[in-house]
């Protein structure tokens, strides 16, 4: 999962360009994003007016199986009459969508809208099953009950964890990096983080903890799992914080996190780099206003030089005359 | 700094750094150490015809280790920019110089001078001023993302 946008920018561009397109084509995309997500787009020359756009996640998570955590209630409400569900979806995707290009409105903002919407099937996918479990668990009516953590994996390399614990959930993050610098910048983020989780601006967000080791509530879970170079971030949600349009919120940063502490450790190390390049120029000026410029090179050599122009002084009749003295005599004999 | 042209002894047209080749000892001065304490230190040889300045950086926590060894690493492969600046540190140092009397002909002595204290002043000051922003744009981003949930 590593996407701020819920409408996916490839499946945007890809739809935006068939509808500006003057003649129908035939295309077949199939690509990934954000390494967790796969798409199909398919348009045939046979049935040029339909567009087909299948995708899957890598949703695997423990005790749901794919087809039921499809939120085809949400698809249905969410798509308007030019896009219908197929079923049974594409060999090997989750969701295959019929997109009516021809009743796609005229007017080019509105266009631009709907095929957004439609862009955001994944963002819709992703965020329906954490949604309907944490309404699930906010709904069991022994809230004293602790249970089993739940696995959740959008992302191979980034499963999180969901706890039910008295009176609120608790998510927690391993968090990994693949550089030691990058652990460092996390870190300082996770501390904040903490820090501004109790601080008075913030007081309503769900309270953050940071730990360097595996928290009490992942006791059980494999050594595999568990061991990370970043330690575990855990967000406690309350009733709170799931109640009415918030928990759409709540259910997009959560699953935002790994990509929101990535962008941060990119956009710090940027950072650095301009700050780094900045001070080196500056650096590097002062060591070439120590360099002796051409005038003061010659100012070093000056007795060389004062030799010189003293030579120089001297006319050529002084220099001729001791030498050629001898022979204007002699000329001078041979005339008498 | 009274560094001097001084071909080498053991080998016939050879003029290479004695500092750094160590060939002869009558060549060789005392050693300067300057230290504030063992995490912050200057150490300064000299020869007849080289003179070399290894310096240690203050690194207080993790952050500025990672800080310190991300910009001395980063100047360290611009070393061409800064003709003295010697491209592996003494063992032990964070960063080193290595001063030839083919440098003091060609650049004025005081400001070679200043140009090293400027650049110990520079990266203490450096290192802590990033190491602030570090923690600055942290804290913007974490009440961005906490403000999101409200």
């Amino acid at each position: 999962m590593a996407c701020f946008q819920r409408a996916s920018p490839t499946v945007k561009e890809i739809l935006l360009n068939l509808l500006s397109a003057k003649r129908p084509r035939e295309i077949d995309h199939q690509f990934y994003e954000f390494g967790s997500v796969e798409y199909r787009i398919q348009v045939f020359s046979s049935d040029p007016d339909h567009v087909l756009l299948s995708i899957t996640t890598l949703l695997k998570s423990q005790g749901v199986s794919q087809a039921d955590s499809l939120p085809y209630h949400a698809l249905h409400g969410l798509y308007f009459d030019m896009v219908e569900v197929v079923q049974p979806p594409k060999d090997g995707y989750q969701l295959t969508l019929k997109i009516d290009i021809t009743k796609m409105p005229q007017r080019k903002d509105d266009c631009i809208k709907v095929v957004t919407k439609i862009s955001s099937v994944q963002a819709v996918l992703l965020s329906s099953q954490l949604k309907e479990m944490l309404w699930h668990l906010f709904s069991l009516d022994n809230f004293r009950i602790m249970f089993k953590p739940i696995k959740l994996v959008y992302h191979q390399r980034e499963p999180f964890y969901i706890i039910r614990q008295p009176y609120k959930i608790t998510v927690i993050f391993p968090m990994r990096f693949q550089d030691n610098s990058d652990v460092v910048i996390a870190t300082t983020l996770f501390q904040e983080l903490r820090y501004v989780a109790y601080s008075g601006s913030c007081t309503k967000a769900p309270p953050c903890s940071w730990s360097p080791i595996p928290p009490a509530e992942l006791k059980g879970e494999s050594f595999k799992d568990l061991s990370t170079n970043g330690g575990f971030v855990s967000f406690d949600i309350f009733s709170r914080h799931i109640e009415d349009s918030k928990l759409d919120k709540t259910v997009w940063n959560l699953l935002n996190f790994y990509a929101f502490v990535k962008s941060h450790v990119k956009c710090t190390r940027g950072f650095i780099q301009r700050r780094m390049h900045k001070r080196m120029e500056s650096l590097s000026e002062v060591l070439q206003k120590a360099g002796i410029s051409r005038n003061e090179l010659l100012d070093k050599k000056a007795p060389r030089n004062i030799c010189l122009t003293k030579t120089k002084k001297f006319s050529m009749s002084i220099i001729l005359k001791p030498r050629c003295g001898f022979f204007s005599r002699n000329i001078k004999i041979a005339h008498s | 700094m009274c560094l001097q042209n001084f071909p080498c002894q053991e080998v016939e047209r050879h003029n290479k750094p004695e500092v750094e080749l160590k060939t002869s000892p009558e060549l060789l001065l005392n050693p300067v150490l300057i230290c504030r304490n063992e995490a912050e230190k200057c150490l300064i040889e000299t020869s007849i015809n080289s003179l070399r300045i290894s310096i240690k950086v203050k690194q207080a926590d993790e952050l500025e280790n990672i800080l310190t060894k991300k910009f001395l690493r980063f100047l360290s492969m611009r070393a061409e920019a800064f003709q003295v600046l010697r491209r592996k540190p003494v063992q032990g140092y964070d960063i080193s110089f290595l001063i030839t009397n083919y440098h003091c002909e060609d650049m004025q002595k005081n400001k070679l001078i200043d140009f090293i204290v400027q650049f110990m002043e520079d990266i203490d000051k450096e290192i802590s001023e990033l190491k602030m922003s570090v923690n600055t744009r942290g804290r913007l981003v974490a009440t961005e993302f906490l403000k999101q949930f409200i």
